[in-house]
């Protein structure tokens, strides 16, 4: 969709004439090319359209008799504004006398005391002093209006901003104004807790201490703190993060807007899991196995151990990497692996190796989306991946799209995802059905009738509602966006979205393309500095590619592989097929785990663990699936082991891994610094030459912006109709399998998030579930030889045949069903946890529970030496 | 060029030499000394024996700090907003708050002081935390005698700071 042209107009402002693109609300003229700052409380443009609730922002227009509310006004050419006249300065002073009318200033104990627009604004443009000597109004303070929000509705000025945004942001439709005028309060409409993925953006929103966070209550104040800009390494989103620090410790999370990643809000997984950091749970030291048991060690000796296996193994060596490793140790990793041991067995994904050449083609920048893109494109099409669990501010991306842009969403996925609403067109393949799906897709853009129907009915749908599907696609316009989950791309799916882009025209068309959506973190920067078993950095060719996931476990599990690094990554919880990997890892000869808690692979498993970085403390560089290279920068120290011995605690990886390429004699992987091994990475990939961290500094940089990747191009490719389905009974189920938005370790380890931990829900569809008796919150059992608990939740949307469990998750994972037809039993009546996010019990607004004292103290008395 | 003083040059007269401006140096300005010594000599000592004796010091001197409770409830008055450590200009404050529970009530407030710590050998006694306190909770007492051992027995905890401290100080009388 072409973004709005700007017409420059020049307007008067204070006596001095401006020029600004016309059509800009005047706040923001004012203040960025006037150099004036109008007070607002309620304008905030990410919110969208103005509503003028608190009239803060009121200025003199020569011509309109009225003062007028510079939030909602947009410029016009000629027009004169005064800013600072006696009748400004009135206004100004009477609206923050007004406002403060039923403020308790209880400045001492709120939170928000030093960072707070409305001490700022007081003391900037208000009357110094107050005539209302009357009693103000009073409310029950303060309330929990969720497990991780407090609200004071005294604090209230009634702004609306957490309320536009819950109901035109977010679309949770949760939070509303009760009641009028000063009895007017902000709630959910029936009093129950506000729990939804976004709810913390509304803490960063309010301009007052009426809506603060649980988690942070009292722990600091703005003068006692050091803010650290880093980037949230939760998921692929990689929002822009700043940590608020005191005393070596991470206390809050807030966003630092860039645009071109997260516009400026966070999931309520990175705002509040950093609490894992701290937890008391954390792995602070090497630890070696010695007999069965794990024991603390030294790290010589951990480096060592390491060391010793791997040069065992030799090219019998394999890792794994994901979570938060970083370009860095990715690249040292997989140098150590391929150069020193001549192993190519590395993987990254839980989704199948494509062939080099389609992994390059898609690579190609001309055929790169960017995040911007999702809001402003004609079309955006979603191929089985669901945004809101993957990549979270994106759904809040597409929403804007949609709705403020006119943006036309298209959704083709097995599991219903959190945007078919807002979608034109929806469709639905069976479980495991993508592959099918984009042949048939590729098939109804270019009239193959031939291809169509078989592929369509291998997707587990037919040819008429794929022809549909595609006849949306193209109505939209030209820019289409395509935003595809990397477990998708199995067998030829890689070559069908191919033939897709290219009958879409994509790589001609600006703001448009292919959008990934890896399954980890920065799956595409593992990629791109070559950590995979089919290329090297840049996806240059090698002359030995090695295995794949599933290919490592198997050979594990066969002895032909002997030793596995896990980099960040615990297969038992995150990989597919936990039985197999519980049979590879048990037959692997060592198991060198890099993880920062005890998790079921390093306690059962585990010969050799590395403590794992935090990515507070992280230093180095990650890639945006958009091709952003960012930067991770260290907010915090390291923690030091229990035994307090200086240098005994957790160590940088890059250091580890250098070390223990040291230890084997491969000089060439080993490193002083970690910019030494970040200048190595912007070296050895051929894109990423001439980067500088300072260069990509806060902010990132794309490299698509800045270097070419030449690729092939090719005419589509002939594709064959993938294998159908596999046969399913009667009173069988296909199963599906989604990564919840909660299924995090982190989640786990993190107190505020407690109430939120995804537990295992199976959604089946409302005919299904009649015909087994199941209602909406029963306990129901799932499987097909082995079985997992969990409760039952019936979609309207899920297509009879198909059933979702939760992966990723702590506990009755379903990686343990390794089958892909599936039956469900109903094994009790329901109990209360009937959602995956637990509504707690109602109580009517008056008689809401007063507010739990939150978690114990943060910081412990400093040491005196 | 050679440095010409010019009219900032002030002359200096000498007494002139002879015999009675001699003698007048000779014993007049000493007498004049010495009377001065004995009309005081007979005014008795005002040497302070410290530390047996201590200077009285004014209401208003500011001295190690002291922290309030009500003295009705027996609750703390400081609610750990933090001010005071944001007034200091030599930044040796500590507050760390926390949040008051029925069971556990310490302060009058939503919060109250968990962690209070001065530095005092930091501190440059400017009672700037006294004026940025809004509950009165701080104030500057008389007690100047807090020398010790080790720096870091100069830093006063709340507990410290709560408990009232011996009045070793004499306070001078208004007349004084
Ligand atoms: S709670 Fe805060 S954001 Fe919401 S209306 Fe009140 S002042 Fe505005
Ligand atoms: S900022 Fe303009 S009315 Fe609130």
């Amino acid at each position: 969709m072409p973004r709005p042209v700007v017409k420059e107009i020049t307007f008067t402002l204070d006596g001095r004439e401006i020029t600004a693109p016309e059509g800009m609300i005047l706040v923001d003229a004012a203040g960025k090319y006037g150099d004036t700052e109008i007070p607002v409380f309620c304008y905030e443009p990410k919110l969208g359209q103005p509503v003028g609730a608190c009239r803060m922002c009121l200025v003199e227009i020569e011509g309109i008799p009225k003062l007028q509310t510079g939030c909602s006004t947009p410029i016009r050419d000629g027009m004169v504004v005064h800013t600072q006249t006696q009748r400004v300065h009135d206004a100004q002073r009477a609206v923050v006398e007004f406002l403060l009318i039923n403020h308790p200033l209880d400045c001492p104990v709120c939170d928000k005391g030093g960072e707070c627009p409305l001490q700022d604004i007081t003391y900037g443009w208000g009357p110094g002093t107050s005539r209302f000597i009357e009693p103000k109004r009073h409310f029950k303070k303060p309330l929990e209006l969720s497990p991780l929000i407090a609200i004071d509705r005294e604090r209230c000025i009634l702004c609306y901003r957490c309320v536009r945004y819950s109901q035109e942001v977010a679309e949770d439709y949760q939070l509303v104004l009760q009641q009028r005028g000063a009895a007017s309060y902000v709630s959910t409409f029936d009093g129950h807790p506000y729990v939804a993925p976004f709810s913390g953006n509304i803490i960063e929103l309010c301009p007052v201490g009426a809506l603060t966070s649980r988690a942070y209550r009292f722990r600091a104040r703005p003068w006692d703190i050091e803010g650290a800009g880093t980037v949230c390494a939760g998921c692929t989103a990689q929002c822009n993060v700043e940590l608020t620090v005191r005393d070596e410790r991470v206390l809050r999370v807030l966003s630092r807007d860039h645009s071109e990643v997260d516009d400026g809000w966070l999931c309520d997984k990175g705002r509040f899991s950093y609490q894992a950091v701290h937890a008391e749970e954390r792995i602070t030291q090497p630890l070696v196995r010695e007999g069965a048991e794990l024991h603390p060690a030294s790290w010589e000796k951990a480096i060592e151990a390491a060391a010793a296996a791997l040069k065992k193994a030799g090219d019998r060596a394999a890792a794994l990497a994901g979570g938060t490793t970083t370009n860095e140790e990715a690249f040292l990793l997989s140098g150590l692996l391929r150069d020193k041991l001549g192993s190519s067995h590395l993987a990254t994904g839980v989704g199948g190796e494509q062939p080099l050449d389609v992994v390059r083609a898609l690579a190609d920048p001309k055929l790169q989306a960017t995040v911007p893109d999702l809001e402003f494109a004609h079309t955006v099409l979603l191929v089985d991946c669901d945004p809101i669990d993957e990549a979270p501010v994106w759904d809040l991306r597409i929403r804007k799209g949609v709705r403020r842009h006119g943006t036309k969403l298209v959704v083709a996925s097995a599991r219903p995802t959190a945007l078919d609403q807002n979608a034109a067109a929806t469709l639905r393949f069976a479980p495991g059905g993508a592959e099918g799906f984009l042949v048939a897709l590729d098939a109804a853009l270019s009239g193959d009738a031939g291809n169509l129907g078989g592929a369509a009915s291998a997707a587990g749908t037919n040819a008429t509602a794929i022809q549909e599907f595609a006849d949306a696609l193209r109505a939209g316009g030209e820019e289409v966006v395509i935003v595809y989950g990397d477990r998708a791309l199995r067998g030829s799916a890689g070559r069908a979205l191919l033939n897709i882009a290219s009958r879409l025209n994509l790589a001609n068309v600006a703001n448009a393309g292919l959008l990934e959506l890896p399954s980890t973190p920065n799956g595409r920067g593992l990629r791109e500095v070559g950590f995979a078993a089919g290329h090297g950095p840049g996806f240059s060719t090698i002359s030995a590619p090695g295995h794949g996931a599933e290919a490592i476990a198997s050979g594990l599990a066969s002895g032909d592989l002997h030793t596995v690094w896990l980099h960040h990554v615990d297969p038992l919880r995150n990989y597919p097929n936990r039985p197999a990997w519980e049979k590879a890892l048990g037959t692997a000869q060592t198991v060198i785990a890099v993880e920062s808690q005890l998790t079921d692979t390093v306690r059962e498993y585990a010969d050799v663990v590395f403590p794992a970085e935090a990515y507070p403390e992280k230093e180095g560089t990650i890639t945006h699936p958009d091709g952003r290279v960012q930067r991770l920068r260290q907010a915090i120290g390291h923690p030091r082991a229990a035994s307090d011995v200086p240098g005994s605690g957790v160590r940088a990886l890059w250091q580890v891994i250098s070390d223990v390429a040291r230890e084997l004699g491969h000089s060439a992987g080993t490193a002083i610094a970690g910019a030494v091994v970040s200048k190595r990475v912007f070296e050895a990939v051929p894109f990423y030459n001439g980067m500088t961290l300072d260069g990509i500094g806060g902010r990132g940089l794309r490299w698509q912006e800045h270097a070419t990747f030449e690729v092939e191009q090719s005419d589509p490719f002939v594709l064959a109709v993938p294998a159908s389905l596999p046969a399913k009974g009667e009173s069988e189920l296909r199963l599906g399998t989604f990564r919840p938005l909660w299924a995090h370790k982190d989640v786990d380890l993190s107190p505020a998030l407690q109430f939120i931990r995804a537990k295992q829900v199976v959604e089946l569809s409302k005919a299904d579930a009649d015909a087994r008796g199941i209602g909406e919150g029963d306990r129901v059992e799932i499987g097909n030889g082995t079985r997992i608990p969990g409760t039952a939740r019936i979609r309207a949307a899920i297509p009879a045949g198909s059933v979702f469990v939760a992966e990723g998750i702590a506990e009755h994972n379903a990686n343990v069903l390794t089958h892909g037809i599936v039956e469900v039993h109903r094994v009790g009546p329901g109990s209360t946890d009937a959602t995956s996010i637990p509504i707690q019990s109602t109580p009517a607004v008056e008689g809401r529970a007063e507010m739990p004292p939150s978690a114990g103290l943060p910081i412990p008395p400093r040491e005196v030496t | 060029m050679p440095y010409d003083p010019g009219d900032d040059v002030v002359v200096i007269h000498q007494p002139r030499e002879g015999a009675a401006s001699g003698t007048f140096r000779a014993f007049a300005a000493t007498l004049k000394g010495l009377k001065m010594t004995f009309s005081r000599a007979v005014e008795g000592t005002t040497t302070i024996g410290y530390p047996e004796e201590k200077t009285p010091v004014y209401p208003r001197f500011r001295g190690r700090h002291k922290l309030h409770r009500f003295e009705d409830t027996g609750l703390e008055k400081c609610v750990g907003c933090s001010l005071c450590a944001a007034a200091c200009p030599a930044d040796c404050i500590r507050v760390v708050a926390a949040e008051n529970t029925p069971e556990n009530r310490v302060s009058a407030g939503e919060r109250y002081a968990a962690v209070y710590e001065i530095n005092l050998s930091r501190c440059i006694f400017c009672g700037y935390c006294e004026i940025a306190c809004p509950f009165d909770a701080i104030t500057l007492g008389h007690d100047y005698e807090m020398a010790d051992y080790n720096r870091s027995d100069l830093i006063f905890t709340k507990e410290m700071l709560l408990a009232e401290p011996l009045e070793r100080t004499p306070l001078r009388t208004p007349d004084e």
